[in-house]
């Protein structure tokens, strides 16, 4: 055996592990996931294929539609509210407090990533519990509620935000305080020599230096968001009613309680399609940076 | 005051807008950490109503904490927990240590395609792939076992993290090596592993919050009682005792001390796995 084919055969045999492990749980199940959608199937007896039946029927499912709606909503208001907080936390981290206080800030901040959705879940539902939940306690104080905060339509998805919100800026902000400490400080020096104010230096060192990372923060919190399930369904369950149902909880319920398997992976399908398009849109974005550079 | 001192005063002036900034941040700093404490408070209380005062907190009663121990079911998804993220961990590393290193240091046709295909799988919601594989499970009669639950926690995220820092092991190194006449496998394993240990711990700690705070894979593939991992556990037991709230919380509390001592002791690990999990792009 040649040298150079001995060297490929040992590559080969490194990654082949990784390679069954990805074939077999990744790549080979995203097939069947695409063949299942075309199909009605319920586990026990074996697939049978009606074309397009499941799509049509996604799109007229209230229940889908009313997931869907949710989870827009969800991202419509978790993403932007955590983008602009951990953007602005981490710049004045950065800016102001490079000292102790700000570091053990940052450590804090963090501290609801580590915990898992489920101990987050628990603890919020209880500490927004209407009677005498922590919130409504401090509230009362104020003499305002006390709130119904998971239990009525208008404020329970809000809520549910909210605590997503407060899980993730921790998260970014890390990445965000990177990207700061990461632009040359020369160009700040020259901005000072020149006058300008911190808040003009945000806006015309900062903020621009920042694109691919805010391209990078805005992406992923755009497809986590997408995904949500764990926090709803750990603190509402999806109601009351139909409020806080989202996709991922529609594919669950539909494949697991219901055992429709394909009209679950038809669900699952367009999950993925959002996602697809979502990184298609920050490639064409992160092109466009590149090239006008 | 010193010379240092006075540089420091001119380089940030503290306007007005800086404290109310100031504020903002010590007030969210003080939301992210008073849900925590407040768990650890309640879950040393006896009460199944929230109105308590201090006076019912005692510290010394572990009342909540033995019965959550005591409680069989919880403890063995304790165990169950420790298990899969040990062996999670464990084989992560082997597994996209191995890859990286063919990824990184052979030469084979294709080699930079599959990498991309790697890349590509990244992207991909687990929800999508996670009904397939239930039903692969299910006809191979895997599910309720360990097998299933650390097998999807092994994905091409550790190899590209440990792709990348691999370049900095030089060629010459492991040429040098080869010449004097050492075999492949040792040299993965005494020369490349040694080298990445940086980055394996970066990875174990990845892979451990990972893990520890799966749900819905573990929920969906787990249906007796004996493989329930800690965050299934941990969401009955909010079912069962609705209104104990301290037997609830000094569950979270469990749950929750494992992933903070190690973020407690290896803080530096978990942030810069962030930043390069970051830079993926």
């Amino acid at each position: 055996m040649t040298r150079k084919k001995k060297e490929a055969l040992q590559g080969i045999i490194y990654i082949l592990p990784s390679l069954i492990l990805i074939l077999s749980f990744c790549i080979i199940p995203i097939i069947m996931s695409g063949y299942f959608s075309f199909t009605s199937y319920n586990i026990m007896t074996p697939p049978k294929f009606i074309g397009l039946e499941n799509y049509a029927k996604v799109f007229k499912d209230s229940y889908v539609v009313d997931a869907a709606k949710n989870t827009l909503k969800y991202v419509v208001i978790t993403v932007p509210i955590q983008t602009f907080l951990s953007l602005t936390f981490a710049a004045f981290l950065a800016y102001k407090m490079q000292n102790k206080a700000g570091g053990a800030m940052r450590s804090i901040m963090f501290i609801p990533v580590i915990a898992s959705a489920v101990t987050a879940g628990t603890i919020w539902r209880i500490i927004l519990n209407t009677d005498g939940g922590l919130l409504n306690n401090i509230l009362g104080v104020l003499h305002i509620g006390p709130v119904n905060w998971l239990g009525s339509t208008s404020t329970a998805l809000i809520s549910i935000c909210i605590v997503a919100i407060w899980k993730n800026v921790g998260y970014f902000l890390v990445i965000y305080y990177a990207g700061i400490m990461g632009i040359p400080k020369d160009l700040y020096e020259a901005a000072r020599v020149d006058g300008a104010t911190t808040l003009q230096q945000f806006f015309r060192i900062t903020l621009p230096m920042l694109k691919p990372i805010t391209y990078l923060v805005v992406t992923l919190g755009l497809i986590w968001s997408f995904q949500v399930f764990d926090l709803s369904y750990l603190m509402t369950g999806g109601g009351p009613g139909r409020a806080t149902v989202t996709l991922v909880m529609g594919i669950y319920n539909a494949a697991f309680k219901q055992y429709k398997m394909g009209y679950a992976c038809a669900m699952a399908m367009l999950l993925l399609v959002i996602v697809i398009v979502i990184n298609a849109v920050e490639n064409l974005f992160f092109k466009e940076k590149k090239e006008a550079r | 005051m010193s010379a240092q001192a006075v540089k420091m005063k001119k380089k940030s002036s503290w306007s007005v807008a800086s404290v109310i900034g100031l504020l903002f941040l010590l007030l969210f700093t003080v939301i992210c950490i008073a849900p925590f404490v407040y768990m650890v408070i309640m879950s040393f209380t006896q009460s199944t109503t929230l109105m308590i005062t201090m006076k019912e907190v005692h510290f010394t009663d572990f009342t909540n904490f033995k019965y959550v121990f005591g409680n069989s079911g919880f403890f063995r998804s304790l165990m169950n927990s420790l298990i899969v993220v040990g062996c999670s961990c464990f084989f992560n590393c082997v597994i996209a240590s191995m890859a990286a290193y063919g990824f990184e240091k052979k030469q084979f046709p294709g080699k930079e395609a599959l990498f991309k295909v790697y890349i590509a799988t990244q992207m991909i919601p687990g929800q999508v792939t996670m009904i397939p594989v239930f039903i692969i499970m299910k006809k191979m009669g895997m599910l309720n076992t360990y097998f299933a639950l650390i097998v999807l926690i092994i994905n091409a995220f550790g190899v590209f993290l440990i792709r990348q820092f691999m370049e900095s092991v030089p060629d010459e190194l492991l040429e040098a090596a080869k010449v004097d006449g050492c075999p492949e496998y040792k040299i993965f394993l005494q020369i490349v592993i040694p080298l990445i240990k940086p980055v394996l711990i970066s990875l174990v700690v990845f892979t451990f919050v990972t893990s520890w705070n799966d749900f819905l894979w573990p929920l969906v593939s787990t249906t007796d009682s004996d493989m329930y991992t800690l965050t299934v556990a941990l969401s009955l037991l909010k079912t069962q005792y609705q209104t104990n709230y301290g037997l609830v919380l000094a569950g979270a509390t469990v749950s929750f001390m494992f992933p903070f001592v190690l973020y407690v002791f290896l803080q530096r690990q978990f942030v810069e796995g962030i930043a390069l999990s970051g830079i993926k792009g």
